[in-house]
């Protein structure tokens, strides 16, 4: 848990601040160094088939990737949580409609329902991420709903019921604190996943568009030049495999930790 | 058993109809029109053309001849491909997809059942944390970074076998194999989880007593039930590999149906994605019915 967090920390640090110290920006093309080698030239990973910095690329791709996961996550946050906490609390018909939904939406194949979206309203960065978290939040909606359910009955809840609190302000003041915990935990869950979708998507060319740059496309675009230059596709690899098992591991932890 | 088709049948078809009307809504509320041209039409010929195609019809007849056709196999012309028809284009793919598809389904079965059956019987053992390290690691590994890595090894470096493109078998090993690790990882942890709790009830306990071998126990008395969790997960697994099978065919250059979905989703070929969405969508709820019927078979608490 450690190691995983230590590794996010740093991972997510060094995409914020270390493009400023270097000399490339990450759109810059270095015209007499094209396909530079490693070290030469001033570009510690060399550079791409247009001449951009590789090192540069690398770690705005992760910047965005990261943020594009973020806010996705958040999106899925939102929704999962509002949509469980309801059909927990309310239980019964509301409930079976509510979970019913929810099954028939897992069992949908979502990355094709994101890419029609793309399809339907252009591809641009704020669909990305609204479009994945609109897919991802069933799980936590799940989790939610099962954390009210369980907290529904406590006596403090019937307390606060009997003296006549309105539900949604025992939803928000009493219910929402104690489901904190396991949301924060799938939370760094859904991280990952939104990670795989969104490079999953960029890869393809369906995501994050040129000029801004994300780790997919960075691998995508480090594939085709894999022969002369392995590690345009090795680093941005390496970063994204590196990264998807540390927060899977975090969020495992969390989770494992906040289920007793 | 029959009770559990009927009662799942009662939510998939539903769905499916709901998967089909929503995507066409969605496609037909795009802004633009597949009439857009750098030099704008007359109205009359637009409206001809309007008219050839049905769109000058409501919304609701329009999804209702749209929905008559798929349910006899019609998914309409392709915008991009001329002179294809969708259906075509997906019967041209379909086969090449499936092959792909259960080959890696297989594959993964077979490495990740027997990974966990080894790890299972060195349970504590180094080994056992080494097999079950790697398979965490597989299904962290995007298909789209496994792919390329194999080109690079085994395609450019070692050059044992093709780049890419389809030719006979020796161009389908590469694109299986990357298809199927991350599957393979997954159904190893499910496989290893179920192997650790059926280990340690009463009825492997009293086969050990009765002496039989540690081989015979974990093939005919431990196995199977520890086997349930990964079934049901064969479902969301075929979602995974129709999914892996679009970055793996666009890789590896295959003609299958995940290419022409990319390419219909890059060119804004709205029947063909369309019909791709549709097919894999009834594809997705097929397998999740086979799931849950094997799985019904498989553990006779769930009949009920």
């Amino acid at each position: 848990m450690r190691i995983a967090g230590w590794t996010i920390v740093t991972v997510a640090l060094a995409a914020l601040l270390l493009p400023l110290l270097l000399p490339w920006n990450y759109d810059q093309i270095d015209w007499n160094h094209v396909r530079a080698a490693p070290f030469t030239h001033g570009h510690l990973l060399g550079t791409d088939s247009v001449g951009r910095d590789l090192l540069a690329r690398t770690l705005i791709g992760t910047r965005i990737t990261l943020t594009v996961a973020g806010a996705a996550a958040l999106v899925a946050l939102l929704i999962g949580t509002a949509w469980g906490a309801i059909a927990g609390w309310f239980g019964g018909r509301v409930d079976e409609a509510m979970m019913r939904v929810v099954d028939a939406l897992y069992a949908l194949p979502f990355m094709f329902v994101v890419i029609l979206l793309m399809v339907a309203f252009g591809r641009s960065i704020v669909l990305v991420f609204l479009g994945i978290g609109a897919v991802e939040w069933l799980t936590m909606a799940r989790v939610v709903r099962g954390q009210v359910m369980a907290l529904r009955h406590r006596p403090y809840v019937l307390a606060a019921e009997a003296a006549g609190a309105p539900p949604r302000a025992i939803i928000v003041r009493h219910i929402l604190p104690n489901v904190a915990g396991i949301a924060l935990a799938y939370l760094v869950l859904t991280v990952p996943q939104v990670v795989m979708v969104e490079s999953f998507l960029s890869f393809l060319g369906l995501g994050v568009q040129e000029p801004l740059t994300s780790l997919g496309i960075l691998v995508h675009d480090g594939a085709e030049d894999m022969d002369v230059a392995p590690l345009a596709l090795l680093v941005p690899g390496g970063v994204l495999v590196g990264l998807i098992l540390a927060l899977t591991a975090l969020g495992e932890r969390l989770r494992d930790r906040l289920a007793r | 058993m029959r009770a559990i088709l009927i009662r799942r049948l009662a939510t998939a078809i539903p769905t499916l109809l709901a998967v089909i009307l929503l995507s066409f809504v969605l496609m037909r509320s795009a802004p633009g029109s597949p009439f857009d041209a750098e030099r704008p039409l007359d109205p009359a010929t637009r409206a001809a053309f309007a008219a050839a195609y049905g769109l000058d019809k409501p919304l609701p007849e329009q999804a209702a001849r749209y929905l008559g056709g798929v349910l006899t196999g019609d998914f309409g012309p392709s915008l991009v491909y001329k002179d294809f028809t969708v259906g075509r284009l997906i019967a041209q793919g379909l086969p090449i997809s499936l092959t792909l598809g259960g080959l890696a389904l297989l594959l993964a079965l077979v490495l990740g059942i027997g990974g966990a059956v080894v790890a299972g019987t060195h349970a504590g053992e180094p080994l056992d944390r080494i097999i079950m390290l790697k398979a965490t690691l597989l299904t962290a590994v995007p298909t789209f970074v496994t792919g390329p890595a194999l080109v690079l090894v085994f395609a450019l470096w070692l050059q044992w076998l093709p780049v890419s493109g389809l030719d006979g078998a020796p161009s389908l090993v590469l694109p299986v194999i990357a298809l199927a690790l991350p599957v393979a990882g997954a159904i190893a942890r499910l496989a290893r989880a179920g192997l650790a709790v059926t280990l340690a009830q009463d009825h492997v306990l009293a086969a050990r007593a009765r002496g039989l071998s540690p081989r015979r126990i974990l093939w005919r008395h431990a196995l199977r039930p520890a086997l349930v969790p990964v079934v049901s997960y064969l479902g969301p697994a075929a979602a995974g590999l129709l999914t892996g099978a679009v970055v793996i065919e666009t890789v590896f250059g295959l003609p299958g149906l995940g290419r022409y979905f990319v390419q219909g989703a890059l060119n804004r070929d709205y029947p063909l994605v369309l019909g791709v969405v549709i097919l894999y969508a009834a594809l997705i709820l097929f397998f999740n019915l086979l799931a849950d019927l094997a799985y019904g078979w498989l553990d006779p608490r769930v009949r009920g």
